[in-house]
């Protein structure tokens, strides 16, 4: 019986490569490229951060000499900026932190539920995250100028004599973080949105069955559903005030009196004005050990919880 | 009294202060955008002068003074050009990346995997110097190049690679079997079958990182130096006199004119846009 | 058309082994069901026929050639998936042209071998729909369209009844049955469904942990189960394992248990049958009643009742031809009469 022309059938050699050796071989082209890249771009700076981290390199000199954990020992005990550094990043994340998420859960409660202009409320609150942190800042900077600036001529109607924003070190990092916070909070508020949607109704309708208020009714079912999210929003959220750069860089400059001068920044400023490449690095690999014990944090309870 | 006060009354009336609460909140939300643009249009004086939102004196000439002080046309093209780029390259490298790790047996996958995850935690400004000395030592200092590849190699191309890879485990297997019955490579089934089928995934990693690359402000301030190389973002900071003193007027029309297209585009896919973001935060 | 052969197949998950040597012989245009319980493999060595998983160990051969290492669609073969597998972006005729494309076929060709399939399957007015737009009838019906279209040499069909409803899976069944007959290829069937299996079948292999337990036509495995997990696999109700002690009957050499079909089985006066027993319940189904009668030893058995069973309660007797009943020695296997 004469074959169907439309179904090609294999002759009798034996393919060189297996299926299972073409398949591993086929997976590691579509993952060459990522992979490649991974590399070049990651594993090795990663490693090269370390060994810079080593060395007294000022590109200035264009020399570099191995001396240890000097960078890091210098830091640690003589160098009264490092610890400026920190306590300005820990502030910040303190300040941002909470904030955002407090006003992030509210947002969500309030915007988790149909009501008429609820879409518009929730464009408005996410806008600013679309927004490149860069216009964000340069409108921010304009309004909290000194005298001049909209929001003290508004404080002013009101007969409160606002601060200088921007040029006074305890205000300015207010300033810093309450502009950030609004930038930011609605990425987490719709990760909240999403999690409060995702809590079956009828737990709210069991509970309020039995009588339970609406607070008892957050604290006892709400509020512990939320558990996971929260988690996932708090290390998120707090890697991210770590990381902050552009808005620091383009409201304050680290300023005034290194009021601002938090790590991300001073990892730029070490490294891009005044060269310090070796402290620069010991800097990113502070950030870097930071960044992963949040996330092995994380990892860790998620792992823990489930 | 109590007659007055209905439950029906009392939802109004809850309802009433809750709005009116969230419009309070709003403000601070809303009124950056709305001065930025209304003050795009004024005198450096009258910014500064009493305040107001609605220009006195409309000063049209302020979005023509932009394009004439620093090659503004130009930076906002590279924006544009880097920003597709960078999305062009992440949707393909990450989906290919991804649809290995869903879908494809072979020895060190689980590795591979756990390789990228640890991408994750390390923010770019960790690895920032030793890829600047990368890019000098390549000549690629002062190019768009950098402004391309890190973003797409960086840990927001892995974040997108497991997006992803969600998307595709998640998709019926038997349609992609189906697809090798019919004759299909891999790559005809990832390009005919996974890829055609992963609309919704491509639009978010697409959304995501074209906002993410438009934004990015670090990268540009190390890498370029020369006018007509800068990204937008750049740019905006850049409309100084001499003496490094603002050109509020102008800075405020420039940065009116970075922002607008976006937010527009924001009002028409805000949803689609608030969902991408969703899905990638409880991603990363 | 082609004969199918299978030597000492094994599959390998890392270090547990799903598929563990099967060895088969399905002749040119025969009809083979695989069947057994979840996890038992059938599934996985039917993919591995396929191509869709690599084989571990041993050969398998179609029409004579090894096929162990060739691409999916070089071999020959057509799959018809459980979840039909339609491409949800193509039309029906796009669907079913999608593979003869892939080849290289003309478009006229194309069209000409989809219009002439969908004229077998009766499917010319569906032809521009997407399949969202069908019935869980229809789709089945593109699927083993799409399947036909290729002219494969061996039809797979894995499990392809088990999203419908019982109405329609008996419908499409009796449609495969027709479609096997008019086209006369090889067809190896995939399914849990004992009762499909029986249908189907010219012969079934009755799988359990990647082992073949037993392979015949659906009369001898009804007939003749090789062991007690074929005998209460093959038949439904299923059939009643007792010690021998419990009954009444001579016992062949090395016999321990024994097995009485319910449908073998009828009522006779207590004593006079070859176990005794209460009635505990009946389950009315119209035809016949499904009579549970706890024995005096303590199992209970099952006996297919013309008419209405006895009430709650009666004490009974079971007799059986003796032609009838199964024995089994200690491992399970069937233990001969004579």
């Amino acid at each position: 019986m004469p074959r169907p022309a439309t179904v090609p059938m294999a002759n009798d050699d034996p393919p060189w490569l297996s299926l299972k050796m073409r398949e591993a071989m086929e997976a590691w082209l579509f993952l060459g490229p990522t992979l490649a890249g991974f590399l070049i771009f990651f594993a090795g700076p990663l490693v090269a951060v370390v060994g810079y981290s080593m060395t007294e390199w000022n590109l200035l000199s264009q020399q570099s000499t191995f001396v240890g954990l000097k960078n890091y020992s210098h830091a640690l005990t003589e160098n009264p900026d490092f610890w400026l550094v920190v306590r300005n990043s820990a502030i910040f994340a303190l300040g941002l932190v909470p904030a955002n998420m407090a006003l992030a859960l509210a947002l969500a409660i309030a915007l988790s539920r149909p009501f008429r202009g609820v879409v518009v409320f929730r464009t408005v609150f996410f806008a600013p995250v679309v927004t490149s942190a860069a216009a964000w800042a340069i409108v921010w900077k304009f309004l909290l100028q000194g005298e001049a600036g909209f929001v003290n001529q508004m404080l002013a109607y009101v007969g409160i004599a606002g601060p200088n924003w921007l040029r006074e070190p305890n205000w300015a990092m207010v300033a810093v973080i309450a502009t950030r916070v609004i930038k930011m909070v609605g990425l987490n508020m719709i990760l909240y949105i999403a999690a409060l949607q995702a809590i079956p109704r009828d737990y709210e309708a069991a509970a309020r069955l039995e009588g339970a208020s609406s607070w008892q009714i957050f604290t006892g079912i709400t509020w512990p559903l939320l558990g996971p999210t929260t988690l996932v929003i708090m290390v998120i959220t707090t890697i991210g005030s770590f990381k902050v750069f552009d808005h620091i860089y383009l409201m304050t400059g680290g300023g005034p009196e290194n009021g601002t001068l938090v790590l991300a920044f001073a990892i730029y400023e070490q490294g891009f004005k005044f060269f310090n490449v070796g402290y620069a690095s010991a800097l990113a690999m502070i950030m870097f050990v930071i960044v992963m014990g949040l996330t092995l944090v994380q990892l860790a309870v998620r792992r823990r919880d489930t | 009294m109590s007659e007055f006060l209905t439950p029906r009354r009392l939802a109004l009336i809850s309802r009433i202060c809750w709005t009116s609460a969230l419009c309070v909140v709003a403000i601070p939300f809303l009124f950056p955008f709305l001065w930025m643009i209304t003050s795009g249009v004024k005198s450096a004086a009258e910014i500064f002068g009493a305040p107001s939102l609605i220009p006195r004196h409309w000063q049209w000439h302020n979005y023509v003074e932009v394009f004439t002080y620093q090659p503004f046309a130009r930076q906002y093209f590279n924006s544009l050009y880097i920003s597709l780029s960078v999305t062009v390259l992440t949707l393909l490298f990450a989906s290919l990346a991804g649809y290995a790790l869903a879908r494809m047996r072979f020895a060190g996958a689980a590795m591979v995997g756990l390789f990228l995850v640890s991408a994750l935690m390390v923010p770019e400004e960790v690895t920032i110097i030793p890829n600047f000395f990368l890019m000098k030592w390549l000549g690629l200092i002062d190019t768009h190049v950098p402004l391309i590849l890190l973003p797409v190699f960086g840990p927001h191309g892995i974040v997108a690679t497991f997006l992803m890879r969600q998307y595709f485990m998640a998709l019926p297997k038997e349609l992609e079997e189906a697809g090798r019955m019919d004759g299909l490579s891999r790559l005809g089934v990832w390009w005919q079958v996974a890829i055609p089928l992963s609309k919704p995934a491509l639009a978010a990693v697409a959304i995501i990182t074209f906002l993410h690359s438009w934004n990015l402000f670090l990268e540009p301030l190390i890498f370029v130096s020369s006018l007509e190389k800068f990204t937008l973002p750049l740019a905006l900071t850049n409309f100084t006199d001499p003496y490094g003193v603002p050109l509020w007027h102008l800075q405020l029309a420039a940065t009116s004119l970075a922002v607008v297209p976006i937010l527009i585009v924001y009002l028409i896919a805000q949803r689609q846009i608030i969902e991408s973001f969703a899905l990638s935060g409880v991603k990363g | 058309m082609a004969s199918l052969t299978l030597r000492g197949i094994t599959k390998r998950f890392g270090r547990t082994e799903v598929i563990r040597g099967v060895d088969l012989d399905v002749k040119d245009g025969e009809f083979v069901v695989f069947v057994g319980p979840s996890g038992c493999g059938k599934s996985t060595l039917l993919r591995m026929i396929a191509g869709l998983e690599d084989i571990s160990g041993g050969e398998l051969r179609l029409d004579g050639r090894l096929m162990n290492e060739v691409q999916p669609a070089k071999r020959g073969v057509a799959m018809v998936f459980q979840s039909y597998a339609l491409y949800p972006h193509l039309t029906v005729r796009d669907n079913m042209a999608f593979g003869l494309k892939v080849r290289g076929v003309s478009l006229p060709d194309r069209l000409k071998q989809v219009e002439a399939a969908a004229d077998t399957l009766k499917l010319g007015a569906l032809l521009d729909r997407y399949p969202r737009e069908l019935s869980g009838g229809q789709r089945q019906r593109v699927a083993i369209g799409r399947a036909i279209v290729g002219e494969p040499q061996v039809f797979l069909f894995d499990e392809p009844l088990s999203n419908l409803d019982a109405e329609l899976r008996v419908h499409m069944r009796s449609e495969i049955a027709a479609l096997h007959k008019r086209l006369g290829t090889t067809m190896i069937y995939v399914t849990h469904d004992q009762i499909e299996a029986m249908t189907l079948a010219d012969r079934i292999v009755v799988l359990r942990d990647g082992l073949v337990e037993q392979v015949g036509t659906p009369r001898e495995l009804y007939e003749n189960p090789f062991n007690l997990f074929v005998a209460q696999f093959i038949g439904s109700p299923k059939m009643n394992i007792l010690p021998v002690a419990a009954v009444r009957l001579p016992a062949p050499a090395g016999a321990v248990k024994v097995g009485l079909r319910p449908e073998d089985l009828r009522i006779v006066a207590p004593g006079a049958g070859v176990v005794d027993g209460t009635v505990v319940h009946a389950e009315y189904t119209g035809a016949a009643s499904l009579v549970h009668v706890g024995l005096d030893g303590g199992e209970t058995c099952l006996v297919v009742c013309q008419g209405d069973g006895p009430g709650d309660g009666a004490r009974v007797g079971l007799g059986c031809e003796v032609g009838r009943v199964r024995w089994f020695g200690d491992s399970g296997q069937a233990v001969s009469q004579s």
